[in-house]
Order: C-alpha cells, then structure tokens, then sequence
C-alpha cells in the first residue's frame, strides 16, 4: 500500500510537472483544472502512503513528507496567488524527493522505536512542514529574482509570459517566510523538549549548528518584517539563508552518514 | 434567397475615408431604412473606426447602388472617388465567411483584437428590428464563432498593440493594476490614449503634467486628476505606481538628476515607466535605478509584434474553425430556402395529377368505383416516385450547402420562379 501510494503519487506530480513546463516548450498551456487537479490527486494517494509510514524513521520518510507538502504548497500557490510557475521548481522536487525516497527505500510497517512519541512525530512534522515553507519562500525568491531579471533586461520571452508579477512573487515570499519561521522555530523547541523529556541523544554539532541556522533564518525574517525589506533584496535574503540551511545539513549528513536518521 | 455583404474596412479604405463612413448608433436605424427601401427583407449594418459593413438579406438587384450612392453622400467631394471604389461586394457562403472571420478578429487591423466582438453584438441590438430571422440567426452565430475561436484557439492572447502591451507590461510587475496611481506627462493624444487603456484596467491617473498647465489641465479634468507644470512633477516620481511619459519634447526630460531623489525615497517598491515619446522623454540611465523597470516605444511595439507572431500560428486554427462553422450555418440556411421551394413543387405536381385524373376518369365512365380508386391510387405512386429522388438530393445537396444549383434548375424547369415572384 505504502508502495503503491508512492509510486502512483511519483506518477501524478511527474504529470503534473511536465502540464507546468509544456508552456515553455511552446504548447498551450494545460486547463487550471488540470494543473491543480492532478496534483491534488497526487497529493491524495501521496498522503494515504505517507499515513502508513509513521512512525517516522529515516531519511526516506522524511524526504517523502517533505515533498508532500512542497506539492501541498504548489497546489495552495496556484490556488490562492495564481502562482503556476512555483511549479517549475516544486514539480520537479517533490517528484525527485518521491522517487529518492522509493529508492532509498520505504519501510511499510516500521518497527516500533524507543522515543518514538507523540511529541516526537509531532516534533518532525512541524519541522518539516517549516522546511517546506522555508523551500517555498525560496523558490518564491528565486521566482522573483528571475522575473526581475527579464523585466530589467526587456526579454519578453516565456519567463515573462508565465511567470506571476513581481509584487506577488514578492508577497508569496514573504507569507511562506513569516508563517514558516515560526513554524521552524515550534519544531526546534519541540525537539529540545523531545530530547530532555524523552532522553533522545542528540549529537551536540547538531544543537549547535541548528541554532546558528534558526538565527540566520530570523535574520531573513527580521530584515524583512522589522527593516521592511522587499523586493531583490529581501529576495537576496530568503536565498541566501536557505541556501545555508541546506549547506549545514549536508555538512552534518556527510559528517555522520546514514539513512537511519534524518539529522 | 441570398445574404450579401457591402462596405469597406481597413484594408480598402485609408483611414480619412473610413471615418466619414462611420456612422454613430443614433445614424444607423436611418441608413439601413433608406437602404432596405431598395429592396432587401433584412438588414445590420456594422459600423466601426475600421470598417463599415451592410449586411443584407435577399437585396435586390438596385440595393448595391442604394449603398454606394449612401456612403458617397457621406463622402461628399472630398476624396474626388466613389464609395463604390473602395467597396467590396462578398455573397452567400463568403458574406457568412467573411462577418465569421470579422467576429473572430481574424479580419482586424490587430489580429484577434476582443473588441471587434462587443462591436459586432452592438451592430446587431441595433439593427435588431430590421434585421429578419436570417440575419439574426447570422449574427447569433457570428458572435458564438467568435467565442469559439478565441476559446479554441491562442489568436486572442497575449497584448498585441502598444497601449494594450503597456498594460501587460505594467501587469508584469504590480500583482493588480485596480488600484495604482499614475502619473501622465505630457498631453499629447498617445498619452490620452494610453491613459484610457490604464483608467480601463483600474488604474486612478492622479496627476498630468504637461509644459502648457492649460492642456495638462484639460485631459486632467476629463481623467478625473490635478493637473501640474512639467517642472513640479519629478518629485512625484517618489509615489506613483506608473509614469506615463509622452510629451513633444526634442530631448529627454526625465534625467536621473531630476527624478533619482525621489525614486530613492520610494523604499523598494517599484516604479514602471512608461515612455511612448518619440524621441524618447527618459533618459536610458533611469532604468539603473534600484525597482525602476523602464520601457520606451520601441519595446512595448516588441512586447505586441511577440504576441502578434504567436497570434499568427493560430491563424489555420482559427480558419478551420471558420470554415467549419460556415459550413453549419449553410446546411441550415439551405435547409430554410429549399422547404418552402419543395412544398410549392409538390403542390404544382399534385395539381397537375389531379387534373389529369379527372380528365382521364371522365372519358372512362363505364369504370367501376373500385376500379378507379385503382386508377388513383396509381397516379398518386406515380408521381410519389418521380418525386421521391428528386426530393431526396435537393435535401442532401441543402444539408450538404449545395442545393442552391438544384433549386435554381428545379424553379426554372417547373416554372416555380414565376409563381413565388423570386
């Protein structure tokens, strides 16, 4: 079931992926309907998969929720900001982080593990959906910086034609990064509870690493709630402490290998 | 029975023609009587800044000349030409071709442009009471192909003129346009009417800015906006959403210098400039600054000539669809002309089977009654199959828009064009 789920989800966000870059290849662009029905449809199958999986262990689960809510987040982009083109990124990355997770492997039924507790699910979960938001204000960013580009450079090309307005690139990225600090922050105070309450060892690079990222994070925040950044700059920002989140996190992984853990 | 179109449009006529052929709504239900008067059963006329058309139902042969003499009046002497001379003339199956193909913008100086949809439905309210079931029925259909086309097609996407690509431009960057102040300079009618295209998306002019305060004040007044001297309006650049830039200066008059101070004070948002002067009101420096996105003439008519190329793609598209849809429309308009012309001819032959049996049963009176209902009831197979083939391929031939030849020999050789008067 867990399998099947998967790989027809890898299917739909495949499909709904290629409806998004048709345009750029110069055919008529797919119905909305069907850039949101058949993801949703994805997102569907994908979470009666990933309901199976818990509880969490690994780095596949993990990638699996992940890319979830990333095509939870496209869906809600398009629906809401009218935002297809959030697609060209989340497309391709929720169907790559589906397919990893399939070839990492999938444990259907995992095996009870010791601290695996409400609060710990709850713990990952969180902060995973912090991510995702984290990943949607990126692309968000990277969006805008793309489109401010061809604009400044007077290039009517396909960026121009599908891409949403700056203004509501801008506003997407700062929503994703407002609601997705928080988001982030709830998980990290949910694992040092986890890991007090519950005594899970937590490598103390980790800790402290994580915190330095959790800092850069609100930086990104800060400058643009407090110093009311916007535009380029406050793009600039988004990317630059994402990039860093994921630079650390691929630090800490080559520093203890495995795919047992996510962190 | 036949529909005929007459008129000129933009490819026939120059434009100081076509507007003294153009006729106000109020002028309409006038011309079209005079013209009817001359012998037609229904009537529209279309009459737009780029064409003037007389759509007609069964005309006679005098109503080409009532539109000519018509339109020449209006003409007066001041091209020293006819009407006639840069008229066209489309029947049948091209006039039902050819208002399609108007409906869809395929005959629009801006391929595909919407508005000549509106304007076709408009003709048509107005012409509403003198226009005859055929005709309604042709503009009905005229408006759905319309639809169609633009639905099924890509002839109506993206911004294909400059005022229009100017608000795709602006739509680029603000996430809606309702909303956003503008700024005018100068009061030239490019200006005017790229200020129209914005007002129409929603966005307030708030301000004109014009070296003459009293023309700048006179479009102010007519946008609704304050009117300013030219010199007062850079530090204005620090809270518009949009400047529109078209004055009959030789020289730049949006430097860096005058507007930079109040760019910087804007805190990120962006600033879309729009300049439509030729030569070029901004200075190319004032793109460089930070959220300032900058178009002169030369790249809106780039942004149009895109979506107009891939407009064009679609063009075989759209004539299928056309094609098509005449086809539909022919089927049941011949559908409609060979009915009446069928009953008349079965009416005629059964006159004469009648006629004929009775002589006949008169010089035979020693028959007996069953013998003479034998009689009639062969005269009456008789004439049932040498009508039934007949009858068959003039409905095949008019569901197929092709029964106008059979119905033409059919009224020659049994007499029917003399009875009905056509």
């Amino acid at each position: 079931m867990v399998l099947t789920s998967h790989f027809v989800a890898l299917g739909l966000y495949a499909l709904a992926t290629v409806l998004v870059l048709a345009p750029f290849a110069g055919l008529r662009p797919a119905p909305r309907g069907l850039l949101l029905g058949v993801p949703i449809a994805g997102i569907a199958a994908h979470a009666l998969g990933v309901t199976r999986l818990t509880p969490f262990m690994g780095v596949a689960p993990t990638l699996s929720m992940l890319a979830l809510f990333l095509a939870l987040f496209q869906v809600a982009s398009e629906a809401a900001f009218r935002a297809s083109a959030v697609a060209v990124f989340t497309g391709p990355l929720a169907t790559g982080l589906v397919g990893l997770a399939l070839l990492i492997g999938l444990v259907p039924e995992a095996r009870p593990v010791a601290g695996r507790s409400p609060w710990s699910i709850l713990h990952i979960t969180i902060s995973i959906l912090g991510l995702a938001m984290l990943a949607l204000a990126f692309i968000a960013a990277a969006l805008y910086l793309l489109q401010f580009r061809e604009l400044k450079a007077k290039r009517f090309g396909q960026v121009f034609r599908l891409f949403p307005p700056l203004e509501r690139l801008d506003q997407l990225n700062h929503l994703s990064l407002v609601v997705g600090f928080p988001t982030v922050t709830l998980g990290v105070l949910l694992g040092f509870g986890v890991r007090y309450a519950g005594g899970v060892s937590v490598n103390a690079a980790q800790v402290v690493w994580g915190m330095l990222m959790w800092l850069v994070l609100g930086w990104a925040v800060g400058v643009r709630v407090v110093r009311h950044w916007a535009g380029r700059r406050a793009a600039f920002a988004s990317i630059a402490s994402f990039a860093a989140v994921l630079l650390v996190y691929l630090a800490l992984k080559l520093t203890t290998p495995g795919t047992q853990r996510f962190l | 029975m036949s529909i005929t179109v007459l008129g000129v449009n933009h490819r026939t006529a120059p434009l100081e023609v076509r507007e003294r052929f153009a006729h106000a709504v109020g002028e309409v239900p006038q011309s079209l009587e005079r013209v009817l008067a001359a012998g037609a059963r229904g009537g529209v006329l279309l009459s737009t800044c780029n064409r003037t058309e007389f759509y007609l139902a069964e005309p006679d042969d005098a109503v080409p000349e009532a539109v000519w003499a018509l339109l020449s009046e209006r003409l007066g002497g001041a091209v020293g030409r006819s009407a006639s001379e840069y008229g066209y003339i489309r029947r049948d199956r091209d006039a039902v071709r050819h208002l399609y193909r108007v409906s869809a913008g395929l005959d629009s100086m801006i391929l595909g442009e919407p508005q000549i949809q509106g304007q076709v439905r408009e003709a048509w309210d107005v012409s509403k009471p003198v226009a005859g079931p055929v005709l309604h029925r042709l503009f009905q259909s005229a408006l759905l192909v319309g639809a169609r086309v633009r639905s099924e097609t890509g002839i109506a996407t993206g911004a294909a003129s400059a005022p229009s690509a100017a608000v795709a431009v602006a739509g680029k960057i603000f996430t809606q346009l309702a909303g956003r102040s503008a700024l005018i300079l100068g009061a030239g009618d490019i200006a005017e009417l790229a200020a129209t295209c914005l007002v129409a998306e929603g966005v307030r002019v708030t301000l004109v800015a014009n070296r003459t305060y009293e023309r700048a004040k006179a479009i102010a007044e007519e946008l609704g906006a304050r009117a300013l001297p030219l010199d007062e309006a850079w530090d204005h650049f620090g809270d518009c959403d949009i400047v529109l830039s078209s004055t009959a200066a030789p020289h730049a008059v949006v430097t860096w210098d005058r507007v930079a101070p109040a760019i910087g004070r804007r805190g990120g948002r962006p600033l879309c400039i729009l300049d439509l002067a030729v030569p070029r009101d901004v200075e190319p420096a004032v793109a460089q600054l930070e959220n300032v996105f900058l178009y002169d003439l030369d790249d809106l008519q780039a942004v149009a000539a895109h979506a107009a190329a891939e407009r064009r793609n679609d063009i075989p598209a759209a004539e299928r669809i056309v094609t098509e849809e005449v086809e539909r429309f022919w089927g049941w308009y011949g559908g409609l002309v060979v009915v009446p012309v069928l009953r008349e001819f079965r009416e005629r032959m059964e006159a004469v089977r009648a006629a004929e049996l009775e002589r006949a049963l008169r010089r035979l009176p020693h028959l007996s009654p069953e013998d003479r209902d034998q009689i009639e009831y062969f005269s009456q197979a008789l004439l049932n199959k040498f009508l039934h083939q007949p009858t068959v391929a003039l409905k095949e031939a008019a569901r197929a828009g092709r029964g106008y030849g059979l119905l033409d020999a059919l009224k020659r050789l049994f007499g029917l064009e003399r009875r009905d008067g056509t």
